[in-house]
């Protein structure tokens, strides 16, 4: 009987909340208040509520179509669902509502790095199985794109983890709960993070591996229906997961709260990061390749080099 | 008696029109038209209506001009690279029948000479408005279209 009722509660877990089922609503909410902010910000009225649904069912519903010289069939077909599944399981190690997570280990702020830069591989694999000239050249701008803001990006994940001396997201979070103002050492590392999400989610700025004026719909140029519908969805997921990383990483998890509270202060502070990425979307346009490379370079990786000494500093007089 | 599935399709199509802009052959005078339909200030976001540079992505192909008889080829390859279902608007009087172009050497005449047409756009060149309307009009029929089929 126990057994029974721990596997339903399991699959509870990893179906509902907060696995695919939340996630899936989370994300299509996400996307709704993303575009609606952006509209806002242009002064227009915008889409409706249920607009990213609506484009979700009609994508499903659609043909689609395998190129005839895609180069490997199999590969076309499977990518959505590899790069959808690896950002549902990094999920699973952030602690959501409460301060406790469905899985933890010791390093797991590594792994869900590593499970958060499989969908950028994923998008690049599809950029070159379509073998046609646009996406061909999508999937080296997402590589050249992937090495410029992945490594500040790493960085900066790894000062809390000094600051809070553990490499686990929830006791990073635990930590900072526990002293809510060593939240502001990590004030410039949380900065770079924002920017460098941008890059993540390949947004503008730094749209330029689907720059529609450029390269038609970049590695995505050959997709259609249900896959593509997929690596939408993928893509506004892997926003939740890394605004929900983002939170407990830097902005100290449920602060405490557990339950219901947890979960409004987790959705209030999700918000904030949309907020933010809307107004970095609206206020820019799109840079170039070597622009960006040479900022990510140049600006975010020194700066996210002092922030590790401005932790590792932290740690010697508070820890 | 259409399923749920069904029904549930036909809302997403008609709430989520995603278009591509093709140049058959026009003056440009309907490409700015089209161009201006997209700008924040009519908002075609307000209708899901989205532009896509992929023919892939697309559902309703807009196609302006009249059809010379160089880009015949390549408007039948766009539209046959388009996943289904899918609809055509013919934007402007060229499209629509030839207009002012219809006698030329190189042309071949209306859209609809090369592919099923769903929807024509009068105007010379239209307004954005009218290009609004007509994808409205066109996604309010949908349905009317589906059960024919
Ligand atoms: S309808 Fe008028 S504006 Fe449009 S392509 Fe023809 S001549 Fe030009």
């Amino acid at each position: 009987m126990e057994m029974i009722k721990e596997l339903l509660i399991q699959l509870f877990e990893i179906l509902i909340y907060p696995g695919l089922l939340f996630l899936f609503v989370a994300a299509l909410l996400a996307d709704w208040i993303d575009r609606k902010l952006y509209a806002r910000m242009q002064n227009r009225q915008g889409p409706p509520w249920y607009q990213p649904l609506a484009d979700f069912v009609k994508l499903i519903s659609k043909e689609t179509i395998i190129p005839k010289h895609a180069v490997g069939k199999h590969l076309f077909r499977v990518l959505p669902y590899l790069a959808i599944s690896a950002v549902v399981v990094c999920i699973f190690f952030i602690p959501i509502s409460g301060s406790l997570a469905l899985m933890s280990f010791q390093g797991d702020l590594i792994a869900a790095a590593y499970l958060l830069s499989i969908p950028t591989m994923c998008f690049f694999l599809i950029g070159w199985t379509s073998s046609s000239p646009y996406s061909a050249v999508g999937a080296m701008r997402v590589l050249t794109q992937f090495f410029a803001y992945e490594v500040p990006m790493i960085l900066v994940l790894i000062g809390p983890a000094i600051v809070a001396g553990s490499w686990r997201i929830e006791d990073i979070a635990y930590y900072y709960s526990a002293n809510p103002s060593m939240m502001f050492v990590n004030i410039l590392g949380f900065i770079v993070a924002l920017i460098t999400m941008q890059g993540k989610l390949e947004r503008v700025p730094f749209d330029i591996p689907h720059a529609e004026t450029e390269i038609v719909g970049g590695v995505f140029t050959e997709y259609s229906g249900k896959l593509y519908g997929f690596i939408k969805l993928a893509i506004s997921i892997e926003m939740i997961v890394v605004a929900a990383l983002f939170n407990a990483v830097f902005m100290g998890g449920s602060l405490g709260l557990e339950g219901f509270l947890g979960f409004l202060l987790f959705c209030f502070k999700v918000l904030i990061i949309i907020l933010i990425s809307a107004i970095i979307r609206s206020a820019m346009a799109r840079v170039r390749i070597e622009q960006m490379i040479n900022f990510c370079w140049r600006v975010l990786v020194p700066i996210a080099m002092l922030q590790l000494i401005i932790s590792i500093i932290a740690r010697a007089f508070h820890g | 008696m259409k399923s749920i599935r069904e029904q549930v399709a036909a809302w997403a199509r008609t709430k989520s029109p995603w278009i591509i802009h093709f140049n058959s052959g026009s003056c440009n005078g309907c490409d700015i038209e089209t161009v201006a339909a997209l700008t924040p200030r009519f908002d075609v976001e307000r209708f899901g209506i989205v532009q896509h540079g992929s023919p892939r992505h697309a559902d309703v192909l807009i196609v302006t001009g009249a059809v010379s008889k160089q880009q015949k080829d390549r408007l039948v390859r766009i539209y046959n690279q388009m996943a289904n279902p899918k609809f055509v608007v013919a934007l402007g009087a060229c499209a629509a029948g030839g207009g002012v172009l219809q006698n030329c050497y190189g042309v071949l005449g209306g859209a609809d000479k090369a592919i099923p047409v769903d929807l024509y756009v009068p105007g010379c060149p239209p307004r954005p408005e009218a290009l609004i309307d007509g994808v409205v009009k066109l996604l309010s029929g949908i349905k009317g279209v589906e059960n024919a089929k």
